[in-house]
């Protein structure tokens, strides 16, 4: 596939980074110092100019790609730059990143002439409303219509003798779900059933929402349906997960330090409760019992701020907080500290906008731990190599599947099952292997 | 050192900061406008045989003072918000003067004394419906007419009228409009101001109109054999203002039962907000009535307090069942729309049916209507204040807005809400007071509760009261003074304080 990638920023180097291996990719940016970078590590054109600009994109030959991804950090240099595609190779597919809503709901009703449009917002907000509907998750997304979960967890407790240290087909695990990976260290492994998962490793499991449920019990016992959640910052970002969780009928409250924007918000939105506030006060967290929220979120512009207030949230006894991390370096800063889960809306914009670049037959992608892991829902064909084996006989290369989607219905195969053609195969791999797996199924 | 160019000086102070002179001429145009309609008596006075003159001479005076001093007072003005108020507080205190005019010239003895023809009028075209007469049937008819129709036009506001039907006022007509129609939250059906106020007293004649076919109806059909043509037309004309004036001594209590009840209804319908009403029956949109929240809470309060004052009625044993309910229920919705309408001496009711009933004075209907007092809206938004002041003494940063019907209103707003009632209750207590005090010198036998009630009643635009002025009795014991202090509190109440209170202010007067 031929792709044009406008914008070189943290989305753009993260789909880049995706993208290189299988495609032929070409980058459009007016700062250098962003293209060198991946014109060091990356087998990709770089092109220093604006990428909203009609020639240069004639001139880079925009009629024959297949996909244009416009990702800046503007939301109308995106938008022009999709349009001018549009104009210019009609065949090709158009995505656009936007941090503005209202240009989602524009295009949602048809007025925009644009193939996708991807909100980092809406994306975040998805991203944690997932993370709380599976408290003990470090990161969960769904396949097929909500018919498939994916869920990663940390193993912590070594008590959990049910789970941990036995082999996996010893151990009492949630029935319709499989453990597909398990990361220890650096080291990741596709399970066998001699596999053992022990204390500090952390999985990867596929299955029914009920057994993601069950998954969460197992990992962290006693968590319960989030009722009770506070969002720190009324930005878009804030907003966007505030709404989403009230949508689910979870109670929110809102805290914003800026007295106008907290206002706004108050005004715009009914269904939460609104504090004017910074959040890192301790009586403020002390008055309005901030310690006792089952799970807080930390969506502030500036990062350091966020994580101060997580910590400060943590030392006042919340127990699980969701940080919304700008730059990425930070995120393990983050995970080091003990937040339980840092969301980069930059990265899920870009894993939004990667499976736009995928096989036709993938229908979704997830990434995991970065960009190191990936899960996919793709279809198989008649005569793939995997096509006609159970699942016992299948060969281990890099791949593992953990549940299949046949004739419209969720089915977690067990190891004398066979692949069929037509099938779809909710599959693990590395995402070195991606092309691979696509290949071979 | 250069001296200012072409020897300009430093001008003389000028400290008086509003155009008295552009105000009086608008109020001099609308009291012009206002002239003819002392000519519809006219020919009532005709069509029955009796002398137009009182009523042709009304309509010339008023003419010839409106058209004088408009020419008087021509020139270049500066009128903006500020006149405005003038203007309102001044055209209703005119008005006033004009509606007395047919009263002393017919030489009613009842209404020879220049202040009693002019409370007579006030409480007119206030829609207050309290009345210094003794007699009431002793009046000729077109002085009748004249009394209820001076309810109809107060009803939805003379000004309204001007900027509904008259050649363009030289004036921003929304503030006016706003100072005029009752309560806060009357939305714009138009985008132009114009067409708002047609729309309103389309609404209004029509009402009015429904009004008089379904008492002739009744009148017709022999279901009340009381209700004459007449009557008919009297009542209609003081029913859709939820005004309370009535040709007859027994007020509504003289006709059939029907009749109250079919009245009751459409004082329920008089005093729900216009521009609700409009959307629900013009524009069928019904769905709206049950959304909005003001109009709910008008409802409830209206069937909360039948229903303690029929309950009080069933224990006390006064009347039989079907007396009870419908004098329970007549009575409520007279009150708190502030009408004025009786059905029944309820002089002698319990002690807790007189208090619902004092307590209805300071409820009123809805914003947007014809009737008087505090208004629902008031209430609810009061009361959604003092919710959202509880919650922020306990979470001093809690941002919340108050909403109404789900939009957001202003803390302005709020704060007019606050301020208005506050300064209500003032009203009503140095009235009460001053009521209470000249009866100890002057008399007529005043106690607590009368006191208390006649003042309410003035300041709500309710009508009856309590006592002396009670609901067979007449306001013509008062002294001058307490005439006077009734006269002042009808103005401000059917002004709603602030257009009126605010001329009291040095600050209106003066730029520093």
């Amino acid at each position: 596939m031929r792709i044009f990638v406008v914008g070189a920023g943290q989305v753009g180097t993260t789909i880049v980074q995706a993208l290189h291996e299988e495609h032929d990719v070409t980058v459009f940016d007016l700062d250098q110092t962003r293209l060198s970078p991946l014109s060091y590590r990356y087998d990709v054109t770089t092109v220093e100019a604006n990428g909203a600009s009609r020639r240069v994109l004639a001139d880079a030959g925009l009629v024959r790609a297949d996909l244009l991804i416009a990702c800046t950090s503007r939301d109308e240099v995106n938008l022009v730059a999709a349009m001018i595609a549009k104009g210019i190779a009609p065949r090709a597919t158009t995505v656009v990143r936007t941090t503005n809503p209202e240009y989602l709901e524009v295009w949602r009703e048809g007025q925009l002439d644009v193939d996708f449009v991807v909100s980092s917002e809406e994306e975040t907000a998805h991203a944690v409303t997932r993370i709380i509907g599976v408290p003990a998750a470090r990161q969960t997304d769904v396949f097929a219509e909500g018919q498939v979960q994916l869920v990663e967890f940390d193993v912590e407790d070594a008590s959990n003798t049910a789970t941990v240290g036995v082999p996996l087909r010893e151990a009492r695990l949630p029935a319709d779900s499989r453990v597909v990976s398990i990361i220890r260290g650096d080291e990741m492994q596709l399970p066998r059933g001699d596999a053992v998962i022990r204390a500090g490793d952390r999985i990867v499991v596929i299955g029914s929402p009920q057994a993601a449920q069950e998954w969460s019990q197992l990992i962290s016992p006693g968590a319960r349906k989030v009722q009770d959640v506070v969002v720190f910052g009324a930005g878009r970002a804030g907003t966007a997960i505030a709404r989403m969780l009230v949508e689910q009928g979870i109670g929110v409250r809102l805290i914003e330090a800026d007295e106008d924007r907290a206002r706004r918000v108050a005004r715009d939105f009914q269904g939460a409760r609104v504090y004017h506030a910074t959040g890192l006060d301790p009586d403020f967290l002390d008055r309005e019992r901030i310690g006792d929220t089952q799970v807080a979120i930390f969506a502030m512009r500036d990062d350091m701020k966020n994580h101060y207030a997580a910590t400060l949230a943590k030392v006042h006894g919340v127990n699980f907080t969701v940080a919304i991390v700008h730059d990425t370096p930070a995120m393990e800063v983050f995970e080091r500290a003990g937040i339980d889960v840092a969301i980069n809306p930059r990265q899920v914009t870009a894993e939004e906008i990667v499976r736009f670049a995928h096989d036709p037959r993938t229908e979704q992608v997830s990434m995991l731990d970065g960009d190191r892991y990936e899960v996919l829902d793709i279809t198989t064909r008649p005569g793939g190599e995997y096509v006609g084996l159970t699942f016992k006989d299948m060969p281990m290369r890099g791949a593992l599947i953990g549940a299949i989607v046949r004739d419209g219905r969720a089915v977690f195969p067990r190891s004398d099952d066979v692949l069929r053609a037509g099938d779809r195969a909710i599959i693990f791999t590395e995402s070195s292997r991606v092309g691979e797996v696509e290949r071979a199924l | 050192m250069t001296g200012p160019v072409g020897g300009r000086r430093i001008g003389r102070a000028r400290t008086l900061a509003v155009d008295v002179r552009g105000a009086a001429n608008v109020v001099a145009t609308l009291l012009l406008y206002l002239s003819p309609a002392a000519l519809v008596p006219a020919a009532v006075a005709l069509w029955y045989g009796e002398s137009p003159w009182p009523f042709v001479a009304a309509t010339a005076t008023a003419a010839g003072v409106g058209f004088g001093a408009e020419r008087l007072t021509r020139g270049e003005h500066r009128i903006g918000p500020r006149e405005g108020f003038l203007i309102v507080a001044g055209t209703w205190l005119l008005a006033a003067a004009f509606g007395a005019l047919p009263y002393l010239l017919s030489g009613e003895p009842q209404l020879s004394r220049p202040l009693d023809a002019y409370f007579e009028a006030m409480s007119g075209f206030t829609t207050t419906g309290a009345s210094v007469l003794v007699d009431i049937e002793a009046l000729s008819r077109p002085l009748l007419f004249w009394r209820q129709f001076t309810q109809w036009l107060g009803g939805m506001g003379i000004i309204v009228l001007a900027l509904a039907v008259l050649p363009r006022l030289r004036v921003g007509g929304r503030q006016l409009l706003d100072m005029e129609l009752a309560g806060p939250g009357a939305e714009d059906l138009s985008s132009r101001i114009r067409d708002t106020a047609r729309r309103l007293w389309l609404l209004y004649v029509g009402l009015t109109a429904v009004v008089f076919l379904t008492l002739l109806a009744l009148g017709l059909s022999g279901a009340d054999d009381e209700m004459s043509l007449f009557d008919a037309l009297a009542h209609a004309l003081s029913t859709a203002p939820t005004g309370g004036f009535s040709p007859r001594q027994g007020s509504i209590g003289e006709f059939a039962p029907v009749t109250q009840w079919v009245v009751a209804v459409f004082l329920v319908v008089g005093a729900m907000n216009f521009a609700l009403l409009y959307r629900a029956l013009v524009r069928r949109h019904p769905g709206a009535l049950g959304r909005d929240e003001e109009f709910r809470l008008y409802l409830f309060l209206l069937g909360l307090a039948s229903a303690v004052i029929v309950l009080e009625l069933f224990r006390a044993d006064l009347f039989g069942a079907e007396e009870s309910i419908r004098h329970g229920v007549f009575q409520a919705v007279s009150i708190m729309t502030a009408s004025g309408f009786v059905s029944t001496d309820y002089e002698a009711w319990p002690v807790l049916a007189t208090m619902a009933l004092v307590g209805l004075m300071f409820v009123g209907g809805s914003a947007g209507s014809t009737s008087g007092s505090v208004k629902v809206i008031r209430h609810l938004l009061l009361g959604k204040i003092l919710r959202r002041e509880l919650d922020q003494t306990v979470h001093p940063e809690l941002v919340q807005p108050i909403r109404l019907n789900g939009t957001v209103v202003e803390e302005r707003t709020l704060r007019a809400v606050t301020s208005f009632v506050l300064l209500y209750i003032g009203f009503f207590i140095v009235g009460a007071s001053l009521l209470a005090v000249d009866a100890s010198v002057n008399g007529p036998e005043l106690d607590v509760l009368h006191a208390v009630a006649a003042a309410a009643a003035a300041l709500g635009n309710v009508g009856p009261a309590f006592g002396v002025a009670g609901p067979t009795g007449s306001y013509a014991p008062f002294s001058d003074f307490s005439t006077l202090v009734l006269v002042a509190l009808m103005w401000l109440g059917r002004l709603e304080l602030i257009p009126v209170v605010v001329l009291a202010t040095r600050h209106y007067w003066r730029s520093l």
